[in-house]
């Protein structure tokens, strides 16, 4: 190995050694944002199961308050609970007729049948916001996560990376579809403070509107004081990072349609770490290898040319 | 269009119904009916049977809580409100406010960190819990047109009635 290629590789471990710290501190920043825990004012709603009586006046709310299709049947047409889908395995889910829906779970540990509402939890940090290339989401201040039409491409990926299953696609509409879910009625009422549609209509006060950190201790206070009837849980206080809905249950949560498999961090974790090494590979490798290279093509350069030129001759 | 907008608002305030406060006279005596009618939309008010009601339940603190002063029937409250005095008020509404969600009432809840009593439940909530739940529980009437008719207003609401599809439609569920 000569001097000159020596001095020359020692040079360029240097640019390598800097750049990598340089990456090493903007990945460390990256890592950083994962402890975000949602906005300090962010509002919620606490759905209690053991209140809900399936009235389905929240989806009547809901249909009047977004000017929504009409629908197959009444509001106070009960026949729906018994619609399944996908051979019996699928109840009914939000549609882009529908931001929400209510099913009927006959459990075994509970006489009475318990109702479950369903719409977008509009998680603290959203897997469809994340997912989306076009930022065609938003994550507002008051805890909505609401979706801009006018950017969005139609690649659906939200309706992917959703953990919940709730985005829906009008795919009826053959010149403008767009993806329809629950906006926690931003527009006409969250933004200014005022509770959502289906909350205000609710009569059992199954759904409680309030602050997402007041309501996390209402809940652990209602099963406190009633342990005989809550299951010890709060669905949606860490799912995936936390939701701004949350749900009570007096039964267990996987027996009246709940996912209890999901991972408790946010779902954009998964890839954040990987997505953090990239500057550092592009960083460091172009200086290591031009390190490499510069080595190898100074200590072996000439016997190379040699053993090339040997080979050539036995080619002939 | 703004008008059917304003009905629309109106239509999903649900019949939040107002207990009159049951004013007991120098004899203390409970009335015999209370109209819930304040604020129903959806469906009319009622005319609530008290004095039939205090024949099927005759501890108050039942449905009334520690507001009598003489005692609560459920062991939660008793820790604290066994031996209360009587309120100044007995009306539901006086705690049960008729729309627990404003920011002005949250805050006032907030303000206190506290406070003890931060999961009220609305008026509305109030009688449905309390009502539905015991008729349920006793095998009393418990569909909601038992108690109260449903307005125009209401069959609207839900699409029912006269105002049900119309059909063409089937489902419209996608997956």
């Amino acid at each position: 190995m000569s001097g000159i290629s020596r001095r020359k590789f020692l040079k360029s471990t240097v640019v390598a050694g800097g750049s990598a710290a340089a990456a090493m501190s903007s990945t460390k920043s990256a890592f950083a944002m994962k402890e975000f825990e949602g906005y300090p004012d962010s509002m919620g709603v606490l759905v209690d199961l053991t209140r809900c009586i399936g009235c389905r006046t929240c989806e009547a709310a809901c249909n009047k308050e977004h000017n929504l299709p009409e629908p197959a049947v009444p509001f106070d047409n009960f026949s729906v609970f018994d619609q399944v889908f996908h051979g019996g395995k699928q109840k009914r889910r939000p549609t882009e007729k529908a931001y929400t829906v209510v099913n009927r779970y006959e459990t075994k540990a509970q006489g009475a049948p318990v109702y479950r509402k369903i719409q977008c939890n509009h998680c603290s940090e959203p897997a469809c916001l994340t997912s989306c290339f076009v930022n065609a989401y938003k994550k507002t201040k008051e805890g909505a996560v609401i979706y801009n039409a006018d950017v969005c491409v139609g690649c659906r990926m939200c309706m992917v990376a959703c953990p919940f299953g709730v985005p829906a696609y009008s795919y009826d509409s053959a010149l403008h579809p767009e993806i329809i879910k629950c906006n926690f009625c931003y527009d006409k009422r969250l933004k200014n403070g005022q509770p959502p549609a289906c909350v205000e209509a609710c009569p059992q006060d199954a759904l409680t509107f309030g602050h997402r950190k007041t309501l996390v201790k209402i809940a652990h206070e209602r099963i406190r004081s009633n342990h005989k009837k809550y299951v010890d849980y709060v669905y949606g206080e860490k799912e995936v990072g936390g939701t701004s809905w949350m749900y009570l249950s007096s039964v267990p949560f996987d027996q009246v349609g709940f996912n209890t498999t999901l991972q408790k961090h946010p779902i954009l974790d998964n890839t954040k770490s990987f997505l953090g090494i990239v500057p550092m590979v592009l960083g460091i490798w172009p200086a290591m290898f031009l390190g490499f290279h510069l080595l190898a093509k100074g200590g072996k350069g000439e016997k190379e040319d040699k053993s090339k030129n040997k080979v050539e001759v036995h080619g002939e | 269009m703004k008008s059917r907008k304003i009905w629309a608002l109106k239509g999903i305030i649900v019949a939040l119904f107002l207990l009159a406060a049951p004013s007991f006279g120098a004899a203390g005596e409970p009335p015999a009916t209370v109209r819930i009618d304040s604020l129903s939309h959806l469906y009319d008010g009622i005319d609530f049977d008290h004095e039939m009601h205090v024949g099927v339940e005759e501890d108050c603190s039942v449905c009334h809580h520690h507001v009598f002063g003489d005692g609560v029937a459920n062991k939660q409250c008793a820790r604290c409100h066994s031996d209360s005095k009587g309120t100044s008020s007995v009306a539901c509404r006086d705690c049960h406010v008729e729309e627990p969600f404003t920011l002005e009432h949250m805050m006032k809840i907030e303000a206190d960190p506290n406070r003890y009593h931060i999961d009220i439940t609305g008026l509305k909530g109030a009688y449905h819990l309390r009502c539905l739940n015991c008729h349920i529980e006793m095998d009393a009437p418990s569909e909601c047109a038992d108690c109260h008719e449903r307005t125009d207003i209401g069959d609207r609401f839900y699409r029912s009635g006269k105002y049900a599809p119309t059909g063409g439609e089937s489902g419209g569920h996608h997956e």
